[in-house]
């Protein structure tokens, strides 16, 4: 294991059992994170630009049939294949567990993107444009992506950034629950949690303790700090 | 040494090779090599609170804003209803302000009507002509010839129309909307004698029987009932909530449900009345609970004799032994609960079928406790039937005697066309629109006068279900208007003055948010004599009027008169050797009824049961869809005996062979770049089904049926269709 | 051997002439075909630039499928490469002495498809002129490449390889431009005058070169062994099911040297016929061509097998899925790649009269050339279609640029060795001639034979 250097090992904890499918986390990374539009074509192509997407999957036929919803986002994982590919660091692992990813370094060969296992990176084919004046959306905390370039889910690195600017200011370690990622805040079931993982008091340390824990291809040993929880008791339909 | 530690200590080796004086420190590369966070400067915006009226839910919200400028819409944490959650519509209402087509002034139609030719006019001009209209039919004597046609409006807008509406002296202000849940205040009337709405605990509850009430996508309120689901499932330490749904089609919260009962359409009540009679003759209800609600177990088990379980299960299709279950279940799980929804209250027999649901309740005493329902919960009162009004004044218009119709909303994508309404408004000589976006109403005006954009507004929101007490969102302008647009309220206040005499009489505010504050005056302090400006601010930074503690719902009980629920055997339109398959038509889980259409984020937002984006599509059972020869995205042609539709197939598992479903919200024939022409409108599908008891809003009871047309649906979805049947790949 | 490698003894000038034939000024059909190679290469330049100036959504990359035609190019032409420097150098250890005519065409090759290959990694990239932050140069910002990254060790492999077998080729060809600078006047004397270093053609002269030209020979193969399995790096270090595999590295060499080998055959082929030099490529030097071929295409069977066979039985359900889907989907590509690499290699070649037949040896060379693109893009873009999460299964199709960039740099190829051979002698001469002094006539049974089987260089 590497030496931790930070006080904080970021994670989140998405339960299986209260997500709805609803979609309000999508749109919330979308608005945070100057997440492109695209048409329907380029969806079509298979370049959605989203961050995070909502599986769903169809188990059974009818009528014992059920659909099963996986929020999936960037795992950041601890030992993740994105980042040795990478020729020019900009996929690279931040002192606080996150992968973090140098828009200005890439260079665009798209390696990261194929060496993720989870398949959450995305890579602007596109030059994406926003119709005036619907550029005035555009959240001045973080840049625009060119085209060329790979992006992805950062666990709103802006958030982290912020919240440890005011706690800093304090003296102080960023409190329990005081920073939260666009998708988390506005989940209305409140199945996503965010935390430090490295407190072993924090929401998001104690969740990870359930035995329903479970970690997305976890065989691969990619070491994800996103940590699932079964859903339960949809045995009979 | 982990290899890649190994590997970086060799890249080093090489790389020492290339340059000198480098350290070979291996912790100190990467942050040597990449300064951190590299595009990331947080910035510090200031945060407004305002209230989300995309839906009646009436969310609260914190708009940040920076430069000026909106940038993210989020849930204000302090908001009783949504506890800074919001939906996924809530956040995109952002994109109403900035979105490129907004009408940026008046406009007069300068081609024939319908063809979408209008010349940019001043608010100058753009009034007077309103009030020549106006001032017209004053003269005339003829003022009950205005119309008014809104979404159900609340609080001081709805006092604001109600005003105007009165003092011009024309009594025709429908409040028609698609999904406004008359349908439940009108079943609480006959049940317990008040026509409120109720309040659901669906944290508290240990089993969740929902009769198509799709709580987690538009029912009432999402958002407060899926955090509530949420805490059902999560939020106790030993108990995890149980839930099953009723309903043809796998929704998207039916597919929570531990349990789904696909019951045939039109046969819910018939269910719960023979859940009912099964609780009763196995002793399993609330003996207490009937004998407060002045109801008696044999008189009750005489009245449903008819409902045994072999008939029931004949009639839903379902297994007697899971009606059993499910029904022992409910009685013997306290507390627990059960709610009705649009998918039920759809049908011809719906008004009865909703009661029969609340008689579970009743039966188990699911009645004003924890965990259960607070029928008199909700906090408004509202129209019963504002169907039968909108009938009304489609003959109205039919017989030429509506001389101005003014509209707020766009009730030319979201009525279906079997109430007449188009050709009707075709014949009134002249439309006003208020729409920002010129939507398939606005293109059919005389005059568009643009709304501003929510942001831009003020208002007050009362949400529609909220914990007990008095609840009232605050809307502000947390963005100066972008363009030049004039909010709603402030046009109809300054058309009243402008008209003079009793009209300006009525209104004696300088502007809308003055008339605003003086509802806050009265809410805070009924009697009067409060020093408002003092607590406006604070208003404002909280984002409305939250007093939620102490106050108690009444404790409704079922009325002495009221009769035991019977739903008839219910009757369809269209023939079913003609037209073999029930149609269900929802509301889109992005678009609701259509209003989230001309929004980016939500049209890119994949449909969450299909994943289809930009699109609408028809959902058929994988069978169903094999007899037919379609396959996953073919054109199909949906007929019924009102009208036919093109639309892509989505093989959908989750749905009744007989039954097939079409999302609502697309098809718009204006509404901006994004939503127009995209997708069908399947209102054109609706008809009325014949009926004893007076026209009713049976929008799920049309017969249809399909048939392929191409391989070239243009369906597009962002998850792979083979794969959605692979996740045993990734073990979830 | 029984059979001679060379023609009946010539006299030193009319050899010259011979091998020295292409060295001619160009026929208008030489500039018919120039001109031909030169408009496809514009083309595929033309929608190169059309990519980089607008972006790259004009292919038919996606998510998942990130990596297409261009890395297919990319394994392929470095594939190819192993052709010349390998073949020789082996040949040249092994004192294979029937190698000597092809040698120069082999060698000539292995520089220019390592050339059109090494563009491909930089072609594809969504940025490309930024691609020097690939390179390691000293900056204020401190910044370096990520040396863990395969794609930094390909770029030094490959880097080493172009240096190296520009060098091979050139060491081989010191004696003959000497020749040819003996041979010419005008701007050509000057240039290969240049490039001899003033070659006198001394004792000493050719001892170094000899000792040089083994020493060189022996330190390519284990480079290019190096680059190829360096390329298989850049997919079996990756978690990408159908990628990860222990076998890729040397099986990619096999295929390199497969389709490397099978390219040497129809160049053969294709100077033999464009510069007559019937007498000097004769069927022996294709009769053990084709057994070299009979051999990789064996060992390439064996490997594919192995691979195949071991995910098959370890039925890992992701990699299954991946191997499913790909036979599924492309049946026949499949089919093809499978007759054109192993079944038609593997029986044709067991016959003598076929691989003496320079038409059927053509046929057989370029099938193994398609088959071996074909397995370029089996391995690649169905791994990537079909990775470990299903809901974001994809397909890839290349688009009308991708196809044009690669009909550019088969065009590229094609030209750089058109021009290469109107500037250059495609025959070693000096080789051969060598030979040719050294022929000495051995007893064979009843009768007196020539043979070639005498000492090599280095030994005198
Ligand atoms: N419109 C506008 N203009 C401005 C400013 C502004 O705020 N707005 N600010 C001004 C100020 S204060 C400054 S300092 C300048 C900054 O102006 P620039 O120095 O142009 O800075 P950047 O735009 O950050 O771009 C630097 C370039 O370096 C590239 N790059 C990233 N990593 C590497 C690397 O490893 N090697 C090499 N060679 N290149 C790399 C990036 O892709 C980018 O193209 O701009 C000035 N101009
Ligand atoms: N993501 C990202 N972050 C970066 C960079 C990047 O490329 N990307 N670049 C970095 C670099 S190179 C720089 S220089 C910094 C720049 O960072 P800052 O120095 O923060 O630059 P600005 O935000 O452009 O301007 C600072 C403030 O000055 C105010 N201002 C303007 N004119 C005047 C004036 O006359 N008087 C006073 N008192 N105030 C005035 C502006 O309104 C603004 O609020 O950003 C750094 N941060
Ligand atoms: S917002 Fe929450 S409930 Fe909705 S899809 Fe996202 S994680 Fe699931
Ligand atoms: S999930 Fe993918 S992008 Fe995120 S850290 Fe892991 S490998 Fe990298
Ligand atoms: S696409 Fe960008 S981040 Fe990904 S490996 Fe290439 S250079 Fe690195
Ligand atoms: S953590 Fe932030 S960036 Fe990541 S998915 Fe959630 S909202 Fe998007
Ligand atoms: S539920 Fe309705 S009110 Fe609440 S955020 Fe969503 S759209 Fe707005």
């Amino acid at each position: 294991m590497e030496k931790q250097t930070s006080p904080y090992r970021w994670g989140m904890v998405v339960d299986l059992d209260r997500c709805s499918g609803c979609g309000a986390c999508v749109v919330a990374c979308q608005a945070e994170n100057n997440v492109a539009i695209c048409g329907k074509k380029e969806i079509a192509e298979g370049r959605n630009m989203h961050w995070l997407r909502i599986e769903r999957f169809w188990v059974g036929e009818y009528p014992n049939v059920r659909a099963r919803f996986l929020p999936v986002l960037c795992q950041h994982c601890r030992d993740a294949p994105c980042e040795p590919v990478c020729p020019v660091y900009a996929s690279y692992h931040n002192p606080d567990g996150l992968n973090g990813q140098v828009y200005n370094r890439c260079v665009g060969t798209r390696y990261c993107g194929n060496n993720c296992p989870y398949a959450v990176r995305v890579f602007n084919f596109y030059s994406h444009q926003w119709p005036k004046p619907l550029e005035n959306q555009l959240s001045p905390d973080i840049t625009v992506r060119t085209r060329g370039v790979m992006e992805k889910c950062t666990f709103c690195i802006q958030r982290i950034r912020r919240a440890k600017e005011d706690a800093g200011g304090e003296g102080r370690l960023i409190r329990d629950g005081e920073v939260q990622p666009a998708c988390a805040q506005t989940c209305p079931t409140e199945a996503l949690v965010f935390g430090n993982l490295a407190d072993p008091r924090s929401r998001v340390a104690r969740l990870v303790r359930s035995p329903r824990r479970f970690r997305l291809l976890e065989h691969l040993g990619t070491h994800p700090s996103v940590y699932y929880l079964k859903g339960g008791g949809r045995e009979h339909v | 040494m982990k290899r890649r530690t190994f590997l970086q200590l060799g890249g080093m080796t090489a790389a020492g090779a290339w340059l000198s004086g480098c350290r070979s420190a291996n912790e100190k590369l990467i942050p040597y090599l990449v300064p951190p966070d590299e595009g990331v400067t947080p910035g510090r915006a200031e945060y407004f609170a305002s209230a989300c009226r995309f839906c009646p839910a009436g969310c609260g919200i914190l708009v940040r804003v920076s430069e000026g400028r909106a940038k993210k819409i989020e849930g204000n944490p302090d908001h009783p209803v949504n506890r800074g959650k919001l939906c996924a519509r809530g956040q995109a209402i952002l994109q109403e302000v900035y979105h490129p087509d907004r009408v940026p002034q008046p406009l007069r139609r300068s081609g024939p009507r319908g063809s979408g030719k209008f010349t940019p006019i001043s608010w100058g001009e753009g009034l007077s002509l309103l009030t020549g209209q106006l001032r017209t039919l004053q003269r005339e004597r003829t003022t009950e010839r205005l119309a008014l046609m809104t979404p159900q409006l609340q609080g001081t807008l709805a006092d604001l129309a109600a005003r105007f509406m009165a003092t011009f002296g024309s009594p025709h202000h429908i409040r028609f909307d698609l999904l406004a849940p008359d349908w439940l205040r009108a079943a609480n009337r006959r049940s317990f004698g008040q026509a409120s709405l109720p309040w659901y605990d669906i944290a508290g509850t240990r089993y969740l029987l929902s009769f198509g009430a799709d709580f987690l996508e538009y029912h009432l309120s999402p958002v407060h009932y899926g955090f509530a689901f949420g805490r059902m499932r999560q939020g106790r330490d030993t108990v995890r909530g149980h839930f099953t749904y009723v309903g043809g089609r796998m929704s998207l919260t039916a597919a929570s449900a531990d349990r789904w009962m696909p019951a045939r359409p039109g046969s819910e009540g018939a269910l719960a009345l023979g859940m009912a009679r099964l609780i009763l003759s196995e002793s399993l209800y609330d003996a207490a609970s009937l004998a407060a609600n002045g109801l008696r177990p044999d008189r009750l088990s005489a009245g449903l004799e008819g409902y045994d379980l072999p008939r029931v299960a004949q009639l839903t299709g379902l297994s007697q032994q899971v009606i059993a279950e499910v029904a022992r279940e409910f009685a013997t799980t306290p507390p627990s609960l059960a709610m009705a929804g649009e998918m039920v209250a759809f049908q011809e027999n719906g008004a009865e079928a909703v009661r029969a649901v609340q008689l579970l309740n009743v039966l188990v005493g699911n009645l004003n406790r924890p965990g259960g329902v607070y029928p008199g919960g909700g906090p408004v009162a509202g129209p019963e039937n504002s169907f039968a009004d909108l009938l009304a004044l489609v003959e109205k218009m039919r017989g030429d005697r509506m001389g101005v119709a003014l509209i707020h909303g766009d009730p030319l994508h979201a009525i279906p066309q079997t109430t007449g309404f188009p050709e009707a408004l075709g014949r009134v000589p002249f439309i006003v629109s208020f729409s920002p976006l010129l939507d398939d109403t606005a293109l059919q005006a005389d005059l568009v006068l643009p709304d501003h954009a929510a942001l831009e507004s003020w208002g007050d929101v009362i949400p529609l279900a909220a914990p007990r007490g008095t609840v009232i969102g605050l809307m502000q302008p947390v963005v100066t208007p972008l363009h030049d647009t004039r909010q709603f309220p402030e046009v109809l206040m300054t058309t009243a003055r402008e008209l003079g005499g009793g009209m300006a009489a009525a209104f004696p505010y300088q502007s809308y948010q003055e008339m605003l504050k003086e509802t806050m005056k009265r809410e805070l302090h009924p009697a009067g004599g409060i020093d408002l400006e003092t607590v406006w601010v604070d208003l404002l930074r909280q984002g409305g009027l939250f007093k939620t503690e102490g106050k108690r719902g009444k404790g409704y009980r079922w009325r002495a008169e009221a009769p035991i629920p019977l739903p008839a055997e219910p009757r369809f339109a269209g023939d079913e050797r003609r037209f073999p398959l029930h149609l269900q038509v929802y509301p889109s889980t992005a678009f609701y009824d259509g209003r989230g259409a001309p929004l980016p984020w939500l049209q890119q937002l994949p449909d969450p049961m299909t994943t289809v984006v930009w699109d609408s599509w028809v959902e058929i059972n994988p069978g169903t869809a094999a007899g037919l020869g379609i396959g996953f995205g073919d054109l199909v042609e949906v007929t019924s005996p009102r009208g036919s539709l093109r639309l892509p197939a989505v093989i959908y598992p989750g749905i009744r062979p007989d039954l097939v479903a079409i999302p609502m919200g697309q098809g718009h024939r204006g509404m901006g770049r994004y939503a127009a022409g995209r997708g069908a409108n399947p209102l054109v599908l609706l008809a009325l089904p014949p009926s004893e008891t007076g026209p009713l809003p049976a929008w799920n009871a049309t017969r249809v049926r399909v048939a392929r047309i191409s391989k070239e649906g243009g369906l597009v979805t962002a998850g792979n269709p083979e794969g959605s049947y692979r996740g045993e790949l990734i073990e979830i | 051997m029984s059979e001679p490698t060379l023609p009946a003894a010539k006299s030193a000038g009319r050899m010259n002439d011979a091998m020295l034939s292409s060295l001619r000024p160009p026929t208008l059909r030489w500039y018919l075909l120039a001109f031909f190679l030169g408009a496809v290469v514009a083309w595929g330049l033309y929608a190169f630039g059309y990519m980089v100036s607008t972006d790259m959504s004009c292919t038919g990359l996606d998510r998942p499928v990130m990596w297409g035609i261009f890395i297919v190019n990319f394994v392929f032409w470095i594939g190819l490469s192993h052709s010349g420097t390998m073949v020789s150098a082996i040949l040249r250890l092994s004192r294979a002495n029937w190698r000597r005519p092809i040698l120069r065409a082999a060698e000539a090759m292995t520089v220019f498809t390592v050339t059109v290959g090494a563009l491909f990694p930089l072609i594809h990239l969504g940025r490309n002129w930024v691609f020097f932050y690939l390179i390691p140069y000293p900056n204020q910002r401190g910044l370096w490449p990520n040396f863990r990254s395969a794609l930094l060790w390909d770029a030094t492999a490959i880097f080493t390889y172009v240096i190296g077998s520009s060098l091979f080729l050139y060491l081989g060809m010191l004696p003959d431009l000497a020749v040819a600078r003996d041979r010419s006047a005008g701007w050509r004397r000057t240039l290969y005058g240049a490039l001899a270093m003033g070659w006198r053609g001394t004792a000493r002269e050719w001892l170094i070169f000899h000792k040089a030209s083994t020493l060189m020979a022996a330190l390519i193969i284990p480079v290019a062994v190096s680059v190829h399995s360096i390329v298989a790096w850049d997919f079996a270090v990756t978690v990408v099911p159908g990628w990860h595999s222990t076998i890729f590295p040397p099986y990619f060499v096999i295929g390199a040297i497969l389709s490397g080998v099978a390219a040497v055959i129809t160049l053969m082929v294709i100077i033999r016929k464009a510069f007559h030099l019937e007498e000097y490529l004769t069927p022996l030097h294709f009769d053990n061509m084709g057994k070299l071929l009979l051999v990789i295409a064996l060992l390439w069977s064996y490997a594919y097998f192995v691979e195949v066979q071991t995910t098959w039985y370890a039925h890992e359900p992701i990699e299954w899925e991946v191997f499913s889907f790909m036979a599924g989907k492309y049946t026949p590509a499949l089919l093809l790649m499978l007759v054109g690499n192993s079944l038609l290699p593997l029986t044709a070649l067991c016959f003598r009269r076929i691989r003496r037949s320079v038409g059927a040896m053509l046929a057989i060379s370029l099938l193994v050339n398609v088959a071996m693109f074909i397995e370029r893009y089996l391995i690649i873009v169905p791994s990537l279609s079909h990775k470990n999460m299903p809901f974001v299964w994809g397909t890839y199709f290349p688009s009308w640029v991708e196809l044009s960039v690669t009909a550019g740099a088969f065009a590229g190829f094609a030209l750089m060795y058109t021009l290469f051979a109107k500037c250059f002698p495609m025959v070693a001469l000096t080789d051969v001639r060598e030979l040719e002094a050294r022929k000495v006539l051995v007893p064979f049974a009843r009768a007196e034979l020539p043979s070639i089987a005498g000492k090599e260089a280095g030994d005198d």
